[in-house]
């Protein structure tokens, strides 16, 4: 009896040291996670004087905070514009994109075709290929439509737009996540609408659309968290400033290999790219998280 | 009526999509291994020179920047892949065994999945900077003295170290997020039974744990993997399109970067279909890659 | 309005071409405003047939009438029929109001007159307070309604309903299938569902039809299928505990078993027979012609239940069911004779009753 009480005590301190080493490894690495937005943050608000000291300030009483950096980084590309193409850019790719992803999932997981399971077997086996394959000819694609501006035409606002948009605007990915959410829909509520004389279109935009809400958001955010990032593409499109995306507006403006670089206000320009980013991020962390953890995504 | 088959209805519903992906997806597929047996393509107006099997592939293989990109390429991935999933698997196994601050935790881990490749490249370039830089500062508490690892003329070892801690820091939101959601779904009466049979910890992560998420881990292995070997953004966004340190470009250059670099020379003769035999490389290697950890996972996976 | 299926049949045909068929030539006539269950152990096509009197399965050969009208071809909102699922099959995102409007919306009634509609319907089922709330704030029962509501509100000619009470916990089930036959009985409307729960079916039911493997085996009310079983099959599936089979034979126009002449017959005389006994078809008598010896007793309330060895099949057991009042203990050997009214025969190839 004795024994046991103190084999007891023993494994209940051995379980709080437990305990306390989980929170702490945890704790830091949640710091380890944080560090480069801090760094990125603390950078872009110092004064040049306060950069160029060794060993760095860690710690910058608030004080000393210099906004000036943010104003001089708007003065070196136009931010405003970047944003404002990106967001008409996500825009237009994620309407196409639910659009084209609705129907498709729909026919995937509702209606009954020939070829149907062949189709979406060569569908689901054509996202293990890289997109750099693809790259290559939709460049081609689209310079041939026009959209790129030719030797003595220049590109227009309108076909940048056509450009950084029209090649995105559909994703077997997310017609294969739809499809599967459309899936988890009953067959019964299917049936139930149709000895009401419910039209399949109908029954797709009353009944099934409102029930994969969740989905079809998560869908819409990722892709447009998508476009906020995406670099490779937009730098290929795109040669006049004022189309560029934020990603590849940001990283021309700061492309010096060699020479002074302003790393302040470089910061504070990581920083314009990288905040609305973030606080869509804790708006609609529900949506992004579940979404992601359920499926898989990589964005 | 139901099981009637829909067939024009169908494809009307399919059709946007279908579209789309034949334009944009399908077709550049198919165009690519055209692409790459044409001899001297030339571009801007659109000439060639008859056809040839290997010759673009000997083109890619030739560059001088070839081995190069196929060193760091699978540095990268041999590197940052194994590391990044074990550090992901203990700390979410780490995670999994709190319940207060596990949202909070959790959304902290998730931040490097929303931020953009590009912005954090930079900040994570002055980390390493020489003398304004957070491990520097950090070393010199240990009484090292500053290492040149991002700046001008830095070695391909320091410049490469860099990059894989930005690359793993990078990886592991993703992986954290789906070998969570993996062992949350775990019954728990497994513990419980190991409990009872008062299993020691480290059995119970290697007896139980890890056989039960091998699914997770596979399907986390394989997409790292392919994703590694598509590292670019990451280069781009810690040495800019110079891909490397000022004063040694290119020493930090990927398979996708060559792919992109034939892209950006569209005008010489024979650019595209460079890139075209970069990128069929790539998909090759890729999908060598996975065929082989289906295989191997065959036996080691359990259900 | 009556419903005639004719030669009704269905074949399902998998992938691999193989053939099923689900529902074989079937011929039921359901008079008009009765409610008639379609009972049935699972596979035994009673679903099928449900699904295409709704017309949401083609049939692949016979027709359909309701009334006159053959309706065989018809689109399932072209024939008037409300459709009950099993999962209630409400529309999760919609409030009771929405989803019991939702199809009268499709007929473009008005949407005052929609409103009136919907809250009759509510009323009549009982579930008037709770029309702003969402399905998932529903009971079970309460669903149950909501469902039978929305299959009423465009007034339909036939309600079908498939296995209405299989979700629903055991005291909800009782509540429930009698307010299915409240409703029934207070709209008059022709009614059909599926069940594989032979006490709900015989509980509710103005007649069943007894389904097996795509055919139908019995179709009548309740207690005379129960009490005149035309096939082992009907036997079997109907009663609980279900009823006792014996291998015995019929000479010279009486029945053996266990070595006793228990009941005499006009059957023709054969070799070797199913003898199928109700459990509470014995009577404990003196003068019995089966000696039995007893193994087990239950005694549960009115009813004493006895069980006892096959003596021919030391494996099997059967059960007996006998009044309480019988002072019976393990062990005994008791004598039985057998009543006239609870005893079949049937054949062993065919399964058909003999006599």
């Amino acid at each position: 009896m004795e024994n046991s009480i103190k084999i007891d005590k023993v494994s209940r301190r051995n379980k709080i040291i437990a305990k306390v080493f989980v929170y702490f490894f945890l704790v830091l690495f949640a710091v380890i996670i944080l560090i480069p937005f801090y760094w990125m943050v603390l950078t872009s608000v110092k004064s040049m004087q306060d950069l160029t000291v060794t060993p760095p300030i860690l710690f910058l009483p608030f004080d000393r905070w210099r906004l000036d950096n943010f104003q001089s980084a708007l003065n070196a590309a136009p931010y405003l514009i970047f944003m404002r193409n990106t967001v008409i850019v996500s825009f237009l790719s994620t309407v196409g994109t639910i659009f084209t992803t609705i129907f498709a999932a729909f026919a995937f997981s509702r209606l009954n075709f020939k070829g149907r399971d062949t189709l979406f077997m060569i569908l689901l086996s054509s996202m293990m290929i890289p997109g750099e394959m693809f790259v290559i000819t939709n460049f081609i694609t689209v310079s041939d439509l026009g959209w790129l501006g030719s030797n003595n035409v220049s590109q227009t606002y309108g076909d940048a737009l056509k450009a950084l948009s029209l090649p995105f605007m559909t994703s077997i990915f997310y017609i294969f996540f739809l499809r599967q959410t459309f899936r988890q829909i009953p067959n019964e509520l299917y049936y139930a609408a149709k000895v009401d004389g419910t039209s399949d279109f109908k029954y797709l935009w009353r009944i099934m659309v409102p029930i994969a809400k969740p989905t079809i958001i998560t869908i819409i955010i990722l892709n447009a968290m998508g476009t906020w990032n995406a670099y490779i593409w937009p730098n290929l499109v795109t040669d006049n400033v004022n189309f560029r995306l934020v990603t590849n507006g940001l990283r021309t403006a700061y492309n010096q290999l060699s020479g002074q670089v302003i790393y302040n206000e470089q910061m504070a320009a990581a920083l314009i790219v990288t905040l609305p980013l973030l606080i869509v991020f804790f708006l609609l962390k529900k949506y992004i998280m579940r979404g992601v953890s359920r499926s898989g995504i990589k964005g | 009526m139901l099981e009637e088959k829909n067939n024009l209805k169908a494809w009307l519903y399919l059709s946007p999509a279908l579209v789309l992906l034949a334009v944009f997806t399908f077709y550049p597929l198919f165009n690519a291994f055209y692409l790459v047996f044409l001899k001297d393509f030339n571009y801007l107006l659109r000439e060639f020179d008859g056809y040839t099997l290997l010759g673009n592939f000997s083109y890619v293989v030739r560059n001088p920047n070839f081995k190069q990109a196929m060193i760091n390429t699978f540095f990268i991935v041999f590197v940052s892949v194994p590391v990044s999933v074990m550090i992901a698997l203990f700390v979410s196994v780490a995670l999994n065994s709190i319940k207060k601050l596990q949202g909070f935790f959790q959304t902290i881990y998730f931040l490097p999945y929303v931020t953009n490749a590009i912005a954090v490249g930079m900040a994570f370039a002055f980390i390493f900077h020489q003398d304004y830089g957070l491990i520097n500062t950090f070393l010199g508490w240990f009484n090292v003295n500053p290492i040149n690892w991002v700046g001008t003329g830095a070695s391909w070892g320091n410049a490469m170290f860099s990059l894989l801690v930005y690359t793993i820091w990078g990886g592991l939101a993703f992986k954290i997020m789906i070998f969570l959601s993996g062992l949350q779904s775990i019954d728990k009466q497994y513990y419980d039974a190991a409990r009872v049979d008062s299993t020691p910890r480290r059995r119970v992560f290697t007896k139980i744990t890890v056989p039960l998420l091998s699914p997770m881990i596979l399907y986390i292995v394989i997409t790292s993997f392919i994703g590694a070997f598509k590292a670019y953004a990451t280069v781009v966004g810690m040495f800019g399109v110079g891909l490397g340190p000022a004063g040694n470009p290119k020493s930090m250059i990927t398979m996708v970067a060559l792919v992109y670099d034939a892209l950006e020379h569209t005008g010489s003769i024979g650019a595209i279909s460079e890139a075209a035999a970069a990128s069929i490389i790539l998909f090759s290697i890729t999908l060598l890659f996975t065929i082989i950890q289906m295989w191997v996972s065959k036996k080691r996976v359990h259900y | 309005m009556e419903i005639k299926l004719q030669n009704l049949t269905k074949v399902f045909q998998a992938k691999d071409k193989t053939e099923t068929i689900a529902v074989n030539s079937l011929d039921i006539t359901i008079p008009a405003g009765k409610l008639i269950g379609l009972l049935g152990p699972s596979g035994c096509g009673k679903s099928t047939t449900l699904y295409m009197i709704a017309g949401l399965l083609k049939p692949t050969e016979g027709k359909i009438f309701f009334g006159d009208e053959d309706v065989t071809e018809k689109a399932p909102e072209d024939r008037g029929i409300g459709l009950v699922f099993q999962n209630y099959a409400l529309y999760p995102h919609m409030t009771v109001r929405q989803n019991i409007m939702f199809p009268l919306e499709n007929l473009k009634v008005p949407k005052a007159e929609a409103m009136v509609r919907a809250q009759e319907m509510a009323d009549l089922v009982g579930i008037g307070e709770l029309m702003d709330r969402k399905p998932k704030q529903l009971s079970g029962g309460q669903q149950q309604r909501v469902a039978i509501a929305r299959a009423l509100v465009k007034k339909p000619r036939v309600l079908l309903l498939d296995e209405p009470l299989s979700n629903l916990d055991a005291r909800l089930r009782l509540q429930t299938r009698e307010e299915i036959k409240r409703i029934q009985r207070e709209t008059g409307i022709t009614t059909i569902f599926v069940t594989h729960d032979q006490e709900e079916a015989m509980s509710i039911s103005d007649e069943i039809v007894l389904m097996e493997v795509g055919f139908k085996r019995q179709v009548g009310i309740p207690q005379d299928v129960y009490d005149m079983p035309e096939n082992l099959f009907s036997a079997k599936f109907l009663g609980t505990p279900p009823i006792n089979l014996f291998e015995g034979s019929i000479k010279e126009g009486k029945v053996t078993l266990f070595g006793g002449v228990i009941e005499k017959t006009k059957a023709k005389d054969i070799e070797s027979c199913w003898i199928g006994i109700r459990p509470e078809g014995f009577l404990v008598d003196k003068e019995g012609p089966l000696e039995l010896h007893i193994d087990m007793v239950e005694t549960i309330g009115r009813d004493t239940s006895l069980v006892i060895k096959d003596e021919k099949n030391n494996t099997r057991s059967f059960r007996v069911i006998v009044d309480s009042s019988n002072r019976i203990l393990p062990g005994d050997k008791v004598k039985f004779s057998v009543k006239p009214s609870k005893l079949f025969l049937f054949d062993k190839v065919t399964g058909e009753k003999l006599g």
